[in-house]
């Protein structure tokens, strides 16, 4: 007995040995919830909502946006002030001098030449990389250092030692230096120039990507692969006590999956910016603990709330039930990707080749009923990519609407036609319709709105189809290869300009999942990427989106995004100031406070 | 003992090898590739490119002999050895990058949820044993009573309702309505309470279960007999010699139970949002993150070895009788 006791007697001793060294802090001024730990807080590499968010709290930019204002522009930040060349190729950004690095270091030009390197660099994995190949010499130059790595790789094994990457990495700082238009010779003045007048360079120098980084505290971090001559960043440097950064606030304590905690940086020019004493993202995968959470005060904010019961908290909201959910318009579009390639991957003819034949389809969907019925959420239907009234200037045409019979003498005018009544249509050499089917994914919504959509086509055009689900990452490998005839897709605007989202049906683009490629339509783009004056540009803009959302449908948008966040009425105690409106979703945390 | 200790030892190695092989298969066998993010931007060509070839993913061979030679810490002694020409790894045993969370290391990760799963689930076979004992005792003293049949449907409730009802339950009634406790959060000991006792509930039932069969046998036996009939008072046969024996099927059942309440918490972790080690099982097969899924199957199989040794060696100390 007594040794039973003494194995329980351990057993108890190594609990509060454990729970005696966890000790939490007290609780942040302001905390929110993320659905997910960052994927990454290293700008260069980082493409998601939560991991931007948290950048900007970390690092600061040549500009930032006015996210109280309606058109969102930007307002100078570590620029204090710049001057474009007539020609609208070059900025020259005068930045702060008193802008300092958290560990007192200044803040250089060459820094952003640094991290812009970096971004170009193909092995840093940068997800914007094609943001920078608007920078003169900068496509070149992600070229070049693909090229270098690859002949290197093909070297006898003796020819690659460390001193042989090494070289070859100090070959390709030289190129950048010498062949991309991004100066820096002097400490405080960044001078860059672009391939064409781009409208939104600005919107870009405000975003993630192009934030800055320390670079001796990067190199610290960086190992040369002798084998592939590669630069391998290792992850260390965005933890504390390593990560140095230069936005007005710094990380505390960063814990994987539990929480990150963060503290005014001392060494921020701007004491006033921060206005909370200390920050804290509390990581809650489970939606339904995150609601428990935010509803027991554990939480100011909760950032992404995503949850199939969204219609009944909207009802409960719309009969004052409740006065926490706050719905946005997003900078975002639902829908369904056509593949437009000729041939299927079985190698048999695809219908969905032919324009005739998805306008028939999109014609075909009413999207109100999916809207209403499946989602129940406060979604816009949709009938453009582009969220109507999200780009200042941008007038968003009508889209195709809801109309059954126009869907049939679509289908009909494409040789489809219902020759032996059976209902279901044939082709002129006899052959039916093949049946649709429909690539999903087994969370959220996919699958409900794909057997709507395929009762609809039924009903409309007597076509049969089947809903396939397939796991996320098979899914999008599916996508890539076009191994799909019709499959969910969305797609969300990075910066505030309709090439966002237009840019994705562009023959080749790394993003056109439907492998669509219409002449006119890239000859649109191409002749938008030339036209120097704004306003012709953002015609042509939407002269493009006309084509492609009336005539070409390479997608089926259903609707628009909405993003839904859980915050206390700002007047109420507990209540969040300060969070933006703007469907671009941009929110700076240094700015939210909690009214007391 | 001692030999048994070597002897099982050595075959560790062995072990964790065939599992790391047939792991090493199946998470080749996923569909999907690791490098492609699951939504919106892609990166283009020569930057997959570049990845792909940085870790190998270009190459099963090379990618399962050189994760070996990482993770087994063959390379950390090698590159120690060489002294300062080499620059050694930061850990011995390197079991690599995470794709998804790109700042974390497999090691890191598991630095950080282990101990969390660790705590929980011996929190968990702390409280099950607690709660198992009391009434597989009780039970067992009156069998077939209406206290019986009482601990007997309450262990069958705990056995079969799923720990996503009863956790949110508990979370509804303590942190929400009575606001006792905390909801998402992690590191307080009163973090701790309610999702150990929502993971202890199963453990408990079967401890319940075999506490009182083992009891009911035990106290028909002779020496149980002898002891009342000295005059022992009732508490002093039970707990210290029925006890004593009928204790055993449950000290065999806690090593396999310590390492399913350590690893198998997976719902229990969601539920109430427990930064531990059972998400990155599911998450990672998922995300098909190449490294996680090796790094934890080698983790967890190592652990599940060491433990059934543990118990093993235990067991024959606390009843000499097993050799």
């Amino acid at each position: 007995m007594g040794r039973i006791i003494a194995v329980l007697a351990f057993m108890v001793a190594a609990l509060i040995g454990v729970v005696a060294t966890d000790r939490p802090r007290p609780r942040a001024d302001l905390v929110w919830i993320e659905p997910s730990d960052f994927n990454t807080i290293d700008p260069q590499r980082m493409s998601h909502l939560p991991d931007l968010r948290i950048a900007y709290a970390l690092f600061e930019g040549l500009v930032r946006w006015d996210t109280s204002s309606e058109d969102l522009h930007v307002v100078p930040a570590l620029a204090r002030s710049w001057d474009v060349s007539g020609d609208r190729l070059t900025y020259t950004f005068h930045l702060d001098p008193e802008a300092t690095w958290s560990n007192g270091d200044p803040v250089t030009a060459s820094d952003f030449a640094y991290a812009w390197q970096r971004a170009l660099m193909p092995e840093t994995g940068a997800d914007y990389i094609q943001l920078f190949h608007l920078i003169r010499g900068g496509r070149e130059f992600t070229d070049f250092r693909a090229e270098q790595l690859k002949t290197y790789a093909d070297r006898p094994e003796s020819e690659r030692t460390l001193d042989a990457a090494h070289m070859l990495r100090a070959e390709a700082d030289r190129r950048f230096r010498a062949t991309v238009a991004v100066s820096a010779e002097e400490a405080r003045t960044l001078v860059v120039t672009l391939i064409r007048p781009v409208p939104f360079f600005l919107d870009l120098c405000a975003f993630g990507p192009f934030l800055p980084v320390h670079p001796l505290t990067l190199e610290r971090f960086i190992d040369l692969d002798p084998r592939t001559a590669a630069l391998h960043q290792r992850h260390g440097w965005t933890k504390p006590p390593f990560l140095v950064n230069n936005g007005p606030y710094v990380i505390e304590r960063w814990r994987f999956k539990r929480d990150m905690r963060l503290t005014p940086n001392p060494h921020y020019r701007d004491r006033t910016l921060a206005r909370s004493k200390s920050l804290a993202v509390n990581f809650i995968e489970n939606q339904n603990t995150a609601l428990l959470a935010f509803r027991s005060g554990a939480a100011d904010w909760h950032s992404d709330l995503e949850v199939d019961y969204i219609g009944d908290l909207l009802d409960e909201s719309r009969a004052g039930r409740r006065d926490d959910l706050r719905a946005l318009d997003a900078f975002g579009t639902y829908f369904w990707s056509f593949n437009c390639s000729a041939k299927l991957s079985d190698g048999r003819d695809n219908p969905f080749h032919d324009p005739r034949v998805r306008r028939a389809f999109t014609l075909a969907v009413d999207k109100n009923a999916i809207v209403d019925q499946v989602r129940r959420g406060a979604e816009r239907p949709a009938t453009t990519l582009i969220p109507p009234g999200s780009i200042p200037g941008f007038r968003s045409p009508p889209g195709l609407p809801f109309d059954t019979a126009r869907a049939r003498a679509e289908l009909e005018s494409a040789g489809w036609i219902d020759r032996d009544s059976d209902g279901v249509p044939e082709n002129a050499a006899g052959t039916p319709f093949p049946t649709v089917e429909m690539l999903a994914t087994p969370v959220g919504a996919h699958k409900d709105v794909a057997q709507v959509l395929g009762r609809m086509w039924e009903a409309a055009l007597g076509v049969p189809s089947k809903v396939v689900i397939r796991e996320t990452k098979v899914y999008s490998a599916s996508l890539k290869k076009q191994d799909y005839m019709v499959a969910r897709g969305a797609w969300f605007g990075d910066y505030l300009d309709p090439s966002t989202f237009l840019e994705i049906h562009r023959t080749g683009n790394g993003n056109n999942d439907r492998a669509f490629s219409d002449p006119k339509y890239d000859r649109l783009l191409a002749r938008a990427d030339n036209e120097p004056e704004p306003a012709r540009r953002l015609t042509l803009l939407e002269e493009a989106e006309r084509y492609a959302m009336e005539e070409a449908l390479p997608i089926l948008p259903i609707w628009h995004y909405e993003h839904y966040y859980l915050a206390r009425p700002e007047n109420a105690p507990g209540g969040l100031k300060n969070l933006s409106t703007h469907p671009r979703l941009i929110q700076y945390p240094f700015l939210l406070e909690v009214a007391r | 003992m001692i030999p048994l200790i070597l002897r099982r030892l050595v075959q560790l190695p062995l072990i964790i090898l065939a599992v790391y092989t047939v792991t090493f298969v199946l998470a080749w066998a996923l569909p999907g590739e690791a490098v492609l993010t699951d939504e919106g931007r892609q990166p283009p060509a020569e930057v997959l490119n570049a990845l792909r070839a940085r870790y190998h993913l270009d190459d099963p061979a090379r990618f399962y002999f050189e994760y070996l030679y990482r993770a087994s810490g063959a390379m950390w002694t090698i590159e120690s050895l060489k002294g300062a020409s080499g620059s050694p790894p930061p850990h011995v045993f390197d079991l690599g990058p995470s794709f998804r969370y790109e700042d974390w290391s497999v090691n890191e990760l598991v630095a950080s949820s282990l101990p969390v799963s660790i705590v929980l689930g011996l929190s968990a076979i702390v409280i099950a044993l607690a709660l198992g004992l009391t009434a597989g005792i009780i039970g067992a003293l009156r069998p077939n009573s209406l206290i019986d049949l009482a601990t007997l449907s309450v262990a069958l409730l705990g056995i079969s309702l799923p720990a996503f009802v009863i956790g949110t339950l508990l979370l509804l009634i303590f942190p929400v309505w009575l606001g006792v406790g905390s909801v998402g959060s992690w590191g307080r000991p009163i973090d701790m309470i309610l999702p150990a006792l929502t993971l202890s509930l199963p453990f408990a039932a079967y401890i319940a279960r075999l506490t009182r069969m083992g009891m009911i046998e035990v106290l028909n036996a002779d020496y149980v007999r002898t002891a009342r009939a000295k005059g022992l008072a009732p508490s002093a046969v039970i707990l210290k010699h029925a006890l004593k024996n009928a204790f055993l099927p449950v000290l065999s059942y806690l090593g396999p139970a310590c390492a399913m309440a350590m690893t198998g918490s997976f719902v229990v972790e969601r539920v109430f949002n427990v930064p531990g080690i059972g998400q990155h099982f599911v998450g990672a097969v998922k995300n098909k993150d190449l490294f996680v899924i090796m790094g934890i199957t080698l983790i967890y199989s190592t652990m599940l070895t060491l433990f059934n040794l543990a118990t093993d060696a235990l067991y024959r100390w606390v009843d000499p009788r097993i050799s």
